[in-house]
């Protein structure tokens, strides 16, 4: 493992990869609405169109309940700032980052599920029934993903013999064959699966909906409007991007800058980009492919990730 | 050369063991039928590799067999069956969906604990596939025990008898070729008299479900 | 040339009765004549494993019949004969004669593939003949088809498939042990190479195959708790299949048992296998006996009874070279007494049209003959003297507290004598009281009785001084073993 970059040039990288995260999540999720607009026939809104939400969110008025309390107005800085935290340390250019000492998966996956945790609080905050509603749903989710993304983990780090991000991106680049052992194909579908029901997207929850019956993330943050309702929803595109590029950049890392010159800073861009689309095109694929699960079919679902992530680190442990 | 045949044995058995989970997963009796078939064809492909692999032509033919009788033939005639008793979707079994999928979990990793001896004395390329055979038996067993469709039970039964192949192919390249023809015939004409009671079933209880199967007690 | 006269009657007796549609007479007497034929071969067979040499036919050595072959084999031409003679009753059941046609073809290729099984020297097509004999077994027994029989032969045939498929397992471990060894070779599944190359073979592997062999063969061997279809198929089927099943089907499936008992052994040592054995072997006997004592059918009384005697086989097994002899021994007679009672129960249900035991009795006075008969069998049954039963008992007994297994064959004692108690009392209740009205009195067809007399008298004979031929074989079979 090469020595950790301790100098201004490096944490300016840190930076810039967070900034560069932040701004092309809008873009990635106006993607996935035009790639599944263009697939429903329709025209659809141009990939940009987020950036105009946020742009509008951020002009207009917050409107508070009555009820709510301080949770309600510190939780989106929560879920925004854990969410940035989080690509300051998943690798989305270079491996091995500056921060890479607190590059931990677990860091990451818990990070994450802190920013669940306050939404789901905000979403009880104000006291309506929507919000009630979305929060036990979310949390039940939550609640049963969390053993299936842990063991998907496991079987990563028990084949790298470490859970630093960098050292498990740096095995698979080391060793090419063994991104197609079956531990880490497994691995791999356990942790796409999580994603859909972490990020909230099709099969377990719609991202477009407003009907009481299919709502869980949309209820959560019904409430929230303005400034507050910008920094949540970026919060959850980022979400959606960092766990996109935890797929691509852990079981497919080759493409990552191993060091800060241009030319590799330039490709490492560029292969992230495509990484990007071609996720984003399976999300997108998927979500007009497959109909959304009825919520107590969601555990038969997430108990399929799990047994695939147990399989997965059955079979890494043969392995060594 | 062996690093790749070692890899394409593994994948292979992880995908025949997949297919196997389908089973506890889906509830339709279509899913079922669709598992086994790709299960089947993923064992013959599995087993001209080995036979590539291993310079052993004699399994080109028992791939040629497994893939003709059971990748095309059974399927086949499951759907007729299944057809005729429009049998659409199984009723609740005795263990829901998602307690199948973790106890069916343990159960590899039960198999992985069971086939350690295996893998200490082998030394052929393809041994890490063995505790997947195991595991694929393992949850052959459970299916055949937890759901209540005769027509499942049956399923269940033909992957079992796919998964004992498959330990057959890695643990030693196959059996004889007089066993395998013997044991193709033996496992035809066992799923031809088992074809037989479904219709037999079917026509004096009038439903497949075997948890009607209790006039005979003690 | 034995080996041909010992199977071949079979085949043609399965061809012939398929062509001949319309003569069931010839039919009938051609089966009886083959099964005659068979008899005489597998005596042929006996006496030359009497005098220490197996018949070994076929290239690379085929088909070898050693002294465990013949003994087994004797057994099944016997029981199978004797179900196959026409006056068993086959006909004046309710199948009719073309189900007495369906019986005589099948029953014949059933005969044919447990003789193979015990007769072929590859442990693979072992396997595939006893998957034989479970398909062909299941066509027969919804000879008449009910409810209850379509149910009892579904049970049959998926507990008995898989059973089958975890054997096969089992095998397929042994031989990967023994390619990874000595690498493949066409004879590598030969008992007899097996058993001499069996002490360099890997004792843990070996061990897990155990585990397999036994679940699998032990399902078809009616041990507990695989047993469940057991009772069911026995009281559905026609009485003369559950006298093969019941009597030599058992032991065609103890007989694999032992034959793969000897091989892990000469692995690794028996304290392994003598305790995954012994431990079945006392849930089936515990199981058998308990059931005994409250059954309202008495052919599912013959079939827990089945279940016991299986289970005090295997237990004898565990006791060293004194209870294999007595297993062994007791696998012969229970071979005899069973299929006599199974197919006096045959002509019992024919007379009184009820397999309840509330709704028969009186059986002295409707049929004197069949009920001394009957009587007899249950008697042989319960381990009472001057059967051959009670002295294999004794010796299994006796070699058990010999060999300091005191807690297990205490354990076995107690529930041997339950299911005497179980056994006496539905007896003496179908034995005595008064004959049920509309019930003919007065025994017919005392030509088909005789026949079945002959096992008995033997057991006596057997029971009283145990004939040299007997005792030298199972002697040098116990050597054969080398346990």
């Amino acid at each position: 493992m090469e020595k950790p970059l301790f100098d201004v040039v490096g944490i300016a990288v840190e930076i810039g990869q967070a900034l560069l995260a932040l701004a092309l999540a809008p873009a990635l999720v106006g993607f996935i609405r035009w790639m599944k607009a263009r697939m429903q026939n329709r025209r659809g809104a141009p990939v940009w169109q987020p950036y105009a939400e946020l742009r509008k969110l951020f002009g207009k008025d917050i409107l508070v309940s009555q009820n709510a309390s301080w949770v309600f107005h510190v939780a989106p800085y929560v879920v925004f700032g854990s969410t940035v935290v989080v690509s300051l340390i998943v690798p989305i250019l270079v491996t091995p980052l500056p921060f890479n000492a607190v590059a931990d998966l677990f860091a990451v996956v818990y990070l994450l599920l802190l920013g669940t945790v306050f939404l789901a609080l905000a979403g009880l905050d104000p006291g309506s029934a929507f919000g009630g509603m979305g929060s036990s749903r979310e949390m039940t989710i939550a609640a049963i993903s969390e053993p299936a993304i842990a063991l998907a983990i496991l079987s990563l780090a028990l084949a790298a013999g470490s859970t630093n991000l960098g050292e498990i991106a740096a095995r698979t680049i080391a060793r090419p064959s063994s991104a197609l052992s079956p531990g880490h194909i497994l691995a791999f579908v356990a942790l796409f699966i999580v994603m859909l029901a972490e990020t909230g997207r099709l099969p377990v929850d719609n991202p477009a909906t407003h009907l009481e019956l299919t709502m869980i993330h949309e209820a959560m943050i019904l409430e929230y409007s303005g400034p507050y309702l910008a920094l949540v929803e970026w919060a959850s595109w980022l979400k959606l991007l960092v766990f996109l590029m935890l797929a691509g950049n852990l079981f497919v890392p080759w493409g990552l800058a191993t060091s800060l010159a241009p030319a590799a800073l330039a490709i490492a861009f560029a292969t992230t980009v495509a990484k990007l689309v071609v996720l984003a095109a399976a999300v997108a694929v998927l979500e007009t492919r497959v109909a959304k699960l009825r919520l107590f079919r969601v555990p038969e679902l997430l108990a399929v990730s799990f047994v695939l992530g147990l399989l997965a680190v059955a079979s890494s442990f043969s392995v060594r | 050369m062996q690093g790749v045949f070692a890899q394409v044995a593994v994948l292979g058995s992880s995908g025949v063991l997949l297919c196997g989970i389908i089973l506890l997963w889906r509830r339709g009796v279509a899913a079922y039928i669709t598992a086994f078939a790709w299960q089947s064809t993923v064992l013959a492909a599995l087993t001209a590799a080995v036979g590539y692999f291993g310079a052993d032509p004699q399994l080109y033919v028992v791939a040629a067999l497994l893939f003709g009788i059971k990748a095309v033939a059974m399927p086949r005639l499951l759907r007729r069956v299944a057809r005729r008793f429009a049998a659409g979707r199984e009723p609740d079994p005795y263990v829901n969906t998602a307690t199948s999928l973790v106890v069916s979990g343990l159960l590899v990793l039960l198999a992985y604990a069971a086939a350690r001896p295996l893998e200490a004395i082998a030394d052929v390329p393809t041994r890490a596939g063995m505790p997947l055979a195991m595991g694929l038996m393992f949850v052959s067993l459970f299916v055949i025990i937890s759901r209540k469709m005769a027509i499942t039970q049956v399923i269940g039964f033909l992957m079992l008898e796919n998964a004992i192949a498959l330990l057959a192919v890695l643990g030693t390249y196959g059996v004889p070729l007089i066993v395998e023809l013997g044991v193709f015939l033996d496992a035809l004409m066992g799923f031809l008299v088992m074809q037989i009671f479904l219709y037999d079933i079917h026509d004096t209880f009038s439903t497949v479900d075997v948890d009607v199967l209790t006039r005979l007690k003690h | 040339m034995l080996l041909t006269g010992l199977l071949v009657p079979w085949m043609l007796s399965a061809a012939l009765s398929s062509v001949l549609r319309r003569s069931h007479r010839l039919a009938a007497w051609l089966t009886a004549a083959a099964g005659v034929a068979s008899a005489a071969s597998a005596t042929r067979l006996w006496l030359n494993a009497l005098r220490g040499e197996a018949t070994v036919v076929g290239s690379g050595a085929l088909f070898r019949v050693d002294g465990l072959s013949a003994l087994i084999a004797c057994c099944i031409a016997a029981v199978a004969g004797l179900a196959m003679l026409p006056g068993s009753g086959i006909e004046k059941s309710d199948a009719g004669p073309d189900g007495a046609r369906r019986f005589r073809i099948f029953g014949s290729l059933f005969a044919l593939a447990m003789l193979v099984a015990v007769t072929i020297n590859n442990v693979a097509l072992m396997w595939v003949a006893i998957e034989a004999t479970t398909i062909v077994s299941a066509l027969l027994i919804p000879l008449h088809r009910s409810k209850a029989s379509i149910e009892a032969s579904w049970k049959y045939i998926l507990i008995g498939s898989v059973g089958i498929a975890l054997a096969f397992a089992g095998t397929v471990l042994a031989y990967f042990d023994f390619v990874s060894l000595l690498g493949r070779r066409q004879d590598a599944l030969n008992w007899t190479l097996l058993m001499h190359v069996a002490p360099s073979l890997h004792a843990d592997v070996l061990r897990l195959a155990f585990v397999f062999l036994l679940v699998g063969y032990g399902t078809k061997a009616g041990l507990a708790p695989m047993h469940t279809w057991l009772p069911d198929a026995h009281s559905e089927a026609p009485a003369p299949l559950s006298a093969m099943m019941s009597g030599v089907l058992l032991a065609v499936a103890q007989y694999a048992i032992i034959r793969w008992k000897a091989v892990v052994d000469a692995a690794g040592g028996p304290a392994f296998t003598n305790q995954v054995l012994m431990a079945l072997a006392l849930v089936s006997i515990a199981i058998g006996a308990l059931s005994l004592v409250r059954q309202q059918s008495y052919k599912r009384l013959l079939a827990y009874s089945s279940v016991e005697h299986s289970g005090l086989i295997c237990l004898g097994l565990t006791f060293g070279p004194a209870g294999v002899f007595a297993s062994l021994l007791h696998l012969l007679n229970h071979a005899l007494a069973k299929s006599v009672s199974f197919l006096l129960a045959g002509r019992i249900l024919a007379r009184y049209r009820s397999a309840d035991v509330e709704r028969v009795s009186g059986l002295m006075r409707v049929m004197p003959g069949t009920g001394a008969l009957f009587a007899a069998g249950l008697l042989a049954l319960m381990g009472l003297p001057p059967f051959g039963l009670f002295v294999s008992e004794f010796l299994l007994f006796r070699a058990g507290f010999m060999s300091g297994h005191v807690v297990a064959t205490s354990a076995a004692l107690v529930l041997a004598g339950v299911g005497f108690v179980g056994l006496a009392g539905h007896l003496m209740q179908m034995l005595y009281g008064a004959a049920p009205d509309g019930v003919a009195k007065g025994e017919r067809a005392w030509w088909g009785l005789a026949p079945l007399a002959v096992p008995l008298l033997a057991m006596v004979v057997m029971g009283l001084f145990l004939p040299g031929a007997v005792g030298r074989l199972l002697g040098r079979i116990v050597e054969a073993m080398s346990i």
